[in-house]
C-alpha cells in the first residue's frame, strides 16, 4: 500500500447512505469548515480546521483532532477521541457530520445481473388470492340467508383496504427510516398476516366446538395479537435487518400489555364480556372430544354450585 | 299493579233493570250504599322515600279489624320490606287523615301483606263467608275499591268470572277496571263482604283484572294475629317464603312428569302440569323463503313470583326448536342453528344475581331406548339475597345429523340447585328420536 495512494472521504447521510464523496490525494488530508481544507464541511458545529487524516508509521490511516471544541467522536459517534485509527468501515463524527474514509482497495460487491432481482408479483398475487378465497369461503360457510353479493364484496373489500393501508403505513415508515419504501415486501407481510388471521379464526372456532373448550374462543384475541406482533417484527426486519432481540423484546412488551388490557376488560364483571359458553356450532363431524356420559356431565354441573355460592359473597 | 298506567276504556255498561241478583235494585244505588259503608275503612298506602319525604309508590288497603289491622298487597309494601332503611310507609284515609303504618306479615306467593295503622276504630271489612266454599257465583256483580293513579278513592263495578285457569298461584278473574294505585284494595260483594283483593290486570286486555281470593287474606290475617312479633328481617322472610314456594312448585312439576311431543324425527319432553300455556311458531311462510325450516314449541308456566319491582322470578319455560335444512350445507346449517340456540341468560340484574357460569360438553344419555348424542350446555346463576336459590338453564342440541336438529331448552327461574339438576337430567333423558 503506497503512502501516496488517494483516499475517498465519504460524508454520510442520516441513514448511512453516502451524501458526498471526495477523492483526496497527498500525505495529509484536512477536513474542516475553512476553504483551506481538502474537504470543506458546512456544518456550523465543525471547526474551521477540525481534523486531518495522515498515515502512521505502519501505513494505517489515522484521523487526528486539531484541537476543535466539539472534538472527534469515535465508535458511532459516542466516544470522544483525539486520535482514531481508521479501517474501511469506521464511521466517526465531527460536529453533526458522519464521515467514513475508504481507500481505493476497498472491495465492492460484484455486479448484479439484470433479471436476478426478486420477482414479487407472483407471490403477492398468490397471497392476495389466498386471502380473498379463504375469506369468501368463511363467509359462504356461515351464510344461511338469501345470497347477496354485497354480503361478500363489502367485507372482503374492507379487509383488502385494511391490508393495503397497513402495508402502506409500514412502507412510509420504511421510507423515512431506511430510505426505501419496499412496498411489495410490506404488502406480502400484510397479506400473510391476514391469511393467518383468517386461519386462526376458523381453527379456534373448530377447536372450541370440537373440544367443548370455550376458552379457545373466549381468548381467541391472544392469537390475533401474536399474529400482529409477528407481522410487526417482520416489517421491522424489512426496515433494517439485525438487532432482532431488541425488536422482539419491544414488540413482545407491547404484546403483553395489549393482551393484559384485553384480559382485564374481559374479566371485569361490569362489562359482562366474558363468554361463558361456545356460541358457534359446527357440523357434528367436527366433534373432536369424547362423548361424555350423563353422570360425568351432571357431576361437573353439580360442581358449579360451589363456585356460584362463592360468587354470591363477592361484591356485585 | 302499580306499574305504568295505560289508557283504559271508559266506564261500565249502562245499568239494566233485569240485574241478576235476587233483590233487584238500581245499580248506582247499590254502589252508593257499598261505598258509603266502605269509605272510612279504605286506605291509601304510600311508600315514602325517607330522606326526601316524597311518595315513591302508591297502593290501596282496607281495614279488617277494630284494632287497626289492614290488608294490602305485598307488592305495595315490597320496597319498604326489602329496604326499610331507605323507605317508610304511611297511609291516608278518605277523610284526609294520615298516619304511620307498621308491616306485620307478608305472603309473597299470594302477594298479600298485613299492616297496622296507628289509630283504632272506624269499622272494618268482613270477608265473604262463601270464600271457603267456592266464592261468588260466576257473573255476580262485584265492587272494587281503591285509589287509582292517586286521583282519590273510587268504586268500580264489575263481574266475577271465577278462578283463572292454568295458573299456579290461584287468582280470580274480575271483569272490571282495576288501575295502578288500586292494588291492595278490596273487591266486595253487594252486601259489602270482601271476595278478593285487587292485585293485577292484564296489559293489552280490556277490563281483564285479577284478584287474590279472600281466604288467603284471612289465613294471613290469622297468622299475623297469632305471631308474637313481626319478623325483624323481611328480606330473610321473603327468602324463606320464596324457598318454600319454589319447593312446592318444582315438586308438583316433578310429580306431574313429562309427556313426549313429536317434532320431526324427534320426541321432546313437555310438562304434564296444568299451569303451562303453550304456543307454536314456524318460519314456513316467511319471504324470502327460508333455507331451513323452524318449528318451535314454547311452554311458559303461569307461575311468576313478584319479589321486587326489578325482580320477577319463579317461572319455568320449556322450548323445543326443530330445525331442518332445506338448501343449507352442514356448515351453513350449523351457523343457522347457532342463531336458534341461546344457552345463556343474556341480561341480568347485578343487584339480584351473580354472573352466570356454564358447563358444556358432548353427551350420550345412557338410559334405554334410541337416543341421539347431544351437545349440552348448563348455565346457572345464584340469587345474592336468597341463599339456596338459583336460575338454571339446560340446553341440548341433537348431534346425529348435519342437516336436521332439535334444540331443547329447560329454563328454570328461582329453583334449588339439586331440584334443577334432577329435573334437567329427566329432561335430557326424555329427548329421543323416532327414526
Amino acid at each position: 500500500m503506497s503512502a501516496d495512494e488517494a483516499i475517498w472521504v465519504e460524508v454520510l447521510g442520516r441513514h448511512r447512505g453516502v451524501a458526498m464523496r471526495h477523492r483526496c490525494a497527498g500525505r495529509v488530508v484536512r477536513i474542516g469548515r475553512a476553504y483551506s481544507n481538502d474537504v470543506v464541511l458546512d456544518d456550523p458545529y465543525v471547526a474551521p480546521e477540525h481534523l486531518h487524516i495522515v498515515r502512521d508509521e505502519t501505513g494505517a490511516l489515522v484521523a487526528e483532532d486539531l484541537g476543535s471544541a466539539n472534538g472527534l467522536m469515535a465508535d458511532r459517534g459516542s466516544v470522544r477521541a483525539r486520535r482514531l485509527v481508521l479501517a474501511d468501515d469506521t464511521v466517526f463524527r465531527i460536529g453533526h457530520t458522519q464521515l467514513r474514509v475508504r481507500t481505493a482497495g476497498h472491495a465492492v460487491a460484484p455486479e448484479r445481473v439484470f433479471g436476478a432481482a426478486v420477482r414479487w408479483w407472483p407471490a403477492l398475487a398468490a397471497a392476495g388470492v389466498a386471502m380473498l378465497a379463504v375469506g369468501a369461503a368463511m363467509l359462504w360457510l356461515a351464510d344461511y340467508g338469501e345470497f347477496r353479493p354485497a354480503n361478500y364484496v363489502v367485507p372482503l373489500l374492507a379487509m383488502a383496504v385494511l391490508v393495503l393501508v397497513w402495508s402502506a403505513v409500514w412502507s412510509v415508515v420504511s421510507r423515512i427510516f431506511a430510505g426505501q419504501a419496499r412496498f411489495e415486501a410490506n404488502l406480502l407481510i400484510g397479506l400473510a398476516a391476514a391469511v393467518a388471521f383468517e386461519a386462526w379464526y376458523e381453527l379456534s372456532e373448530v377447536g372450541a366446538f370440537g373440544l367443548s373448550w370455550g376458552a379457545l374462543a373466549a381468548y381467541r384475541y391472544v392469537g390475533f395479537w401474536c399474529i400482529l406482533a409477528l407481522a410487526a417484527i417482520a416489517h421491522l426486519q424489512q426496515i433494517s435487518p439485525g438487532r432482532l432481540a431488541a425488536k422482539a423484546g419491544l414488540i413482545g412488551g407491547l404484546l403483553a400489555i395489549a393482551i393484559a388490557v384485553q384480559v382485564l376488560v374481559q374479566h371485569d364483571p361490569r362489562t359482562g364480556l366474558e363468554e361463558s359458553y361456545v356460541r358457534r356450532l359446527m357440523p357434528p363431524a367436527f366433534r373432536l372430544s369424547r362423548v361424555e356420559n350423563e353422570d360425568a356431565f351432571f357431576a361437573a354441573v353439580a360442581k358449579l354450585q360451589g363456585e356460584l355460592d362463592r360468587d354470591r359473597s363477592e361484591a356485585p | 299493579m302499580l306499574l305504568a298506567a295505560l289508557a283504559v276504556a271508559g266506564g261500565l255498561a249502562a245499568a239494566r233493570a233485569d240485574e241478576p241478583r235476587a233483590a233487584p235494585a238500581p245499580l248506582s244505588s247499590t254502589a252508593e250504599t257499598v261505598y258509603a259503608a266502605a269509605r272510612p275503612r279504605l286506605l291509601q298506602i304510600r311508600t315514602i322515600v325517607d330522606a326526601a319525604g316524597r311518595q315513591y309508590e302508591i297502593g290501596s288497603g282496607f281495614l279488617v279489624s277494630d284494632d287497626g289491622l289492614a290488608i294490602t298487597n305485598y307488592h305495595v309494601v315490597s320496597q319498604y320490606a326489602l329496604e326499610p332503611q331507605t323507605y317508610r310507609l304511611d297511609y291516608a284515609r278518605a277523610d284526609g287523615s294520615k298516619g304511620k303504618l307498621d308491616l306485620l306479615a307478608i305472603d309473597v306467593a299470594n302477594d298479600l301483606a298485613v299492616v297496622r295503622i296507628d289509630t283504632k276504630g272506624g269499622g272494618f271489612f268482613r270477608f265473604d263467608p262463601r270464600a271457603e266454599t267456592g266464592g261468588p257465583q260466576k257473573g255476580e256483580r262485584l265492587f272494587s275499591m281503591g285509589n287509582p293513579l292517586d286521583l282519590g278513592f273510587t268504586i268500580v263495578e264489575g263481574t266475577y268470572n271465577g278462578p283463572v285457569e292454568r295458573i299456579y298461584n290461584e287468582r280470580l278473574h274480575f271483569s272490571g277496571a282495576i288501575n295502578p294505585g288500586m292494588s291492595g284494595g278490596p273487591t266486595v260483594t253487594a252486601d259489602g263482604a270482601v271476595a278478593g283483593i285487587n292485585v293485577a290486570r292484564q296489559l293489552g286486555g280490556e277490563l281483564v283484572s285479577f284478584l287474590v281470593p279472600a281466604r288467603f287474606a284471612e289465613a294471613l290475617l290469622a297468622r299475623a294475629e297469632a305471631q308474637a312479633a313481626p319478623p325483624k328481617d323481611f328480606v330473610a322472610e321473603v327468602g324463606r317464603q320464596f324457598t318454600q314456594w319454589q319447593a312446592g312448585l318444582y315438586g308438583s312439576l316433578d310429580a306431574g312428569g313429562f309427556r313426549p311431543i313429536t317434532l320431526g324425527d324427534y320426541e321432546a319432553p313437555e310438562s304434564r302440569a296444568a299451569w303451562f300455556s303453550c304456543w307454536g311458531r314456524t318460519n314456513a311462510g316467511q319471504v324470502p323463503k327460508p333455507r331451513a325450516t323452524i318449528d318451535v314449541s314454547t311452554c311458559n308456566s303461569d307461575t311468576q313470583l313478584f319479589i321486587a319491582n326489578d325482580l320477577n322470578t319463579g317461572f319455568v319455560r320449556l322450548t323445543h326448536v326443530y330445525v331442518k335444512s332445506d338448501s343449507l350445507n352442514e356448515f351453513q346449517f350449523a351457523a343457522f342453528l347457532s342463531q336458534q340456540v341461546r344457552p345463556g341468560f343474556g341480561g341480568r340484574s347485578r343487584k339480584w344475581q351473580t354472573p352466570e357460569r356454564c358447563h358444556e360438553d358432548f353427551l350420550a344419555v345412557a338410559a334405554s331406548g334410541p337416543r341421539p348424542p347431544l351437545r349440552s350446555v348448563w348455565c346457572a346463576r345464584a340469587y345474592r339475597a336468597f341463599p339456596g336459590l338459583y336460575d338454571a338453564m339446560l340446553t341440548a342440541v341433537t348431534q346425529d345429523s348435519g342437516t336436521e336438529a332439535l334444540v331443547s331448552q329447560l329454563n328454570m327461574h328461582g329453583v334449588g340447585y339439586d331440584t334443577a339438576v334432577a329435573l334437567g337430567r329427566r329432561f335430557l333423558e326424555a329427548v329421543t328420536w323416532t327414526k
